[in-house]
């Protein structure tokens, strides 16, 4: 087979990975060397479904011994199989990033033979380029469930990133839906690395020539809307990743229906983009607002409105702390005022460092009002209009945001068949 | 009294010169700009001002003194090529003068607040970019990347890719501004491009074909079928795609060949 089908093939088969963040390591290129990473990451291109492009992302290969419900690569789908040699990756890899269009290698695989195996090849790939090209661009390994231990290790030394997929939020979906896999073979190696990596960190405070230990942490991915968990089971399994296994990213991705299957949305069915894009939302929450997965959502309501963003649907509940002076309030405070964002709560907290905020300069400072404005007062005034009742705030809360939301809409082909 | 202009010749001594002169002048200043940004006015009296590396030097070392943040607001200005980023940084050291280091803080002036606009865009274009340069392999084994942007960030661009194609030899093309870098695995020097090149892919965003290996052609190929591959048509989201990634970047694009009316 050609090396264009094959990567046809293969990258087709890869497009279901979320993650392309070359972000979170360091490495600096080396004597004779090819490349470095760059810490903020650099996205190279976007695809047609408006997702970034930094990195080579493609199976090893797609010929799986798993038969997952969820899967468009399982073992029972009649569909072309390909497999990669090792050269062939790295002589890819090197060539693209040469050219500029890439950041680095992100590799997949399905489950070939055995997972140890699997894993053995893809490692191998690692070293071909590290070691042979010295290439020191961004790689991005996936973990294959079930793989040895030391093999796991040798990646984490080879990759910069490592991911283990979590697939379903819980073990009784993982149960019907990809009954070769168990939550304990996924969560083992997440925690292995967590720990490793803190032993690495802790090692080389001592001493420089600590080898890195998958410098850009790890990451994980599950599928939304194949079964049937709430987001508060999500949202609070996430949070524990983040706190428990100190994982750098979740990602979700909406379930797009490829296999016809009894327990699954219907092929056809379109793929829950609003409520994958509040999931989005509520995760930065919990990353970069400082919220608990508690306050987001409650046992009561243990699902996210799609009408409304999670952070403004906390302050209507939460009506009573509000409004808040902009040049007293906290930047905690500030963080959970809806329309603010982390830069816009930053620059307040600068520029009233040096003289008091006037209404008039709010938007110089780059605050856009148009939810902000019903949370926050100025000397004791309110800056919405002089009187508003609690349902004028709801239904701007609901306006504001038509943009993100109806873009979804207005893109998804299925959404739009209706 | 009639309006008093100071011009420059665009350069990023004359920038600095004429800002110092408009400083120093005893009469109210109203504007300063570069020769080619200037309207000429009926009540304005203009004063062209000459390039003066000492008095350059002097403001550059004041701006040190200030902080090192004032001297990188003032090349980015530079940089930038706004046509009031001049006016900007007139503003900006007459308000230094009086109110110190400070004034790096002051979100709220307009002036202040334009100067860290403009940086900011610039550290995002260059930022941009680094990613979507496309370097073509010659058939010496030179990588070559044209490219065409808002903001003169050319340097930007190739303190990146010292970096990180450090033992590769390289040349970075702005053929918007002509103006070409060489690294030759060891230094960085401006180049010459050959005017006929230049105009051929200014326009056609690609290399003349005798140019083009088999071998440039075969991964500019895979590179193609990889993107179109990675897309996932059930999501698909042109919108989303265009905004992150302008039509006035994909002139270069490898992958965006022929799908300007996409």
């Amino acid at each position: 087979m050609k090396t264009e089908e094959k990567l046809s093939i293969l990258a087709n088969a890869a497009k279901y990975d979320v993650s392309c963040a070359s972000s979170g390591s360091t490495r600096a290129n080396s004597p004779g060397g090819i490349g470095n990473a760059a810490r903020r990451g650099i996205c190279h291109s976007w695809s047609a479904d408006g997702r970034c492009i930094s990195l080579l992302k493609i199976l090893l290969s797609n010929d799986c011994l798993f038969d997952c419900a969820y899967c468009m690569s399982r073992r029972s789908n009649d569909l072309p199989r390909a497999t990669f040699t090792p050269e062939e990756i790295a002589d890819l890899t090197i060539n693209f990033y040469l050219r500029n269009y890439i950041e680095g290698l992100f590799l997949s695989s399905a489950v070939y033979a055995s997972p140890d195996k699997t894993m053995s090849d893809m490692v191998d790939v690692c070293r071909l380029l590290r070691k042979k090209h010295l290439f020191n661009g961004y790689i991005h390994l996936k973990i294959i469930p079930g793989a040895s231990r030391e093999l796991v290790d040798q990646a984490a030394l080879l990759a910069d990133r490592l991911s283990v997929n979590i697939e379903l939020p819980s073990e009784s979906s993982l149960k019907i839906l990809a009954p070769q896999k168990s939550r304990q073979a996924i969560l083992q190696p997440m925690h292995h690395i967590s720990e490793h990596k803190t032993g690495f960190a802790l090692e080389a405070k001592k001493s420089r020539h600590t080898p890195n230990y998958c410098p850009a942490g790890q990451s994980t991915q599950m599928i939304i809307g194949a079964s049937g968990e709430s987001d508060l089971h999500i949202l609070n399994l996430t949070q524990s990743l983040y706190r428990r296994m100190q994982l750098k990213r979740v990602y979700y991705s909406a379930y797009m229906p490829v296999n016809d299957v009894p327990n699954l949305p219907a092929p056809l069915s379109p793929p829950p983009l609003i409520r994958e894009h509040r999931l989005y939302q509520a995760d930065w929450l919990l990353r970069f607002y400082k919220f608990e997965a508690e306050e987001i959502l409650s046992s009561n309501s243990p699902n996210l409105d799609e009408r409304i963003d999670p952070k403004a649907a906390w302050a209507l509940r939460n009506f009573d702390h509000f409004p808040l002076d902009i040049n007293r309030a906290s930047y905690e405070e500030l963080l959970r005022v809806p329309g603010l964002g982390v830069l816009s709560a930053q620059r307040i907290v600068a520029a009233r460092r040096v003289t008091a905020i006037r209404e008039e300069d709010l938007k110089k400072i780059g605050l856009v009002m148009k939810r902000a404005k019903y949370f926050l007062s100025i000397k004791g005034r309110s800056l919405a209009p002089s009187s508003f009742a609690y349902h004028h705030v709801v239904a701007a809360m609901n306006r504001a945001e038509p943009a993100s939301s109806s873009k979804i809409r207005h893109a998804s082909k299925q959404l739009r068949l209706f | 009294m009639s309006e008093l202009v100071y011009l420059y010749d665009g350069s990023f001594e004359g920038l600095l010169t004429a800002v110092a002169v408009a400083v120093k002048s005893p009469r109210p200043v109203h504007r300063v700009f570069a020769g080619r940004h200037y309207v000429p006015s009926l009540f304005a009296t203009t004063l062209m001002v000459e390039g003066d590396p000492a008095q350059a030097e002097r403001i550059l070392s004041y701006l040190q003194e200030i902080s090192k943040d004032a001297v990188q607001l003032a090349m980015q200005a530079f940089l930038s090529e706004d046509k009031d980023a001049a006016n900007y940084l007139y503003e900006f050291i007459r308000l230094c003068l009086s109110r110190g280091a400070a004034v790096l803080q002051f979100h709220t002036n307009d002036s202040v607040r334009s100067l860290l606009n403009l940086s900011r865009k610039v550290d995002f274009e260059a930022h941009r970019l680094n990613g979507m340069l496309r370097f073509r392999i010659l058939e010496d084994g030179v990588l070559y990347a044209p490219f065409q942007s808002d903001h003169n960030v050319i340097a930007h661009c190739a303190g990146h890719f010292q970096k990180r194609l450090a033992e590769r030899t390289w040349i970075l093309h702005d053929t918007g501004r002509n103006f070409a870098l060489y690294w030759d695995t060891n230094s960085l020097q401006p180049a010459d491009i050959d005017d006929e090149l230049r105009a051929y892919t200014t326009h056609f965003g690609e290399l003349p074909e005798h140019l083009l290996t088999d071998q440039e052609r075969y991964y500019q190929h895979l590179w193609r079928c990889f993107h179109a591959a990675v897309s996932n048509p059930e999501r698909e989201n042109k919108l989303l795609q265009r905004s992150f990634m302008p039509r006035r970047y994909w002139h270069f694009l490898v992958e965006m060949k022929g799908r300007n009316r996409g």
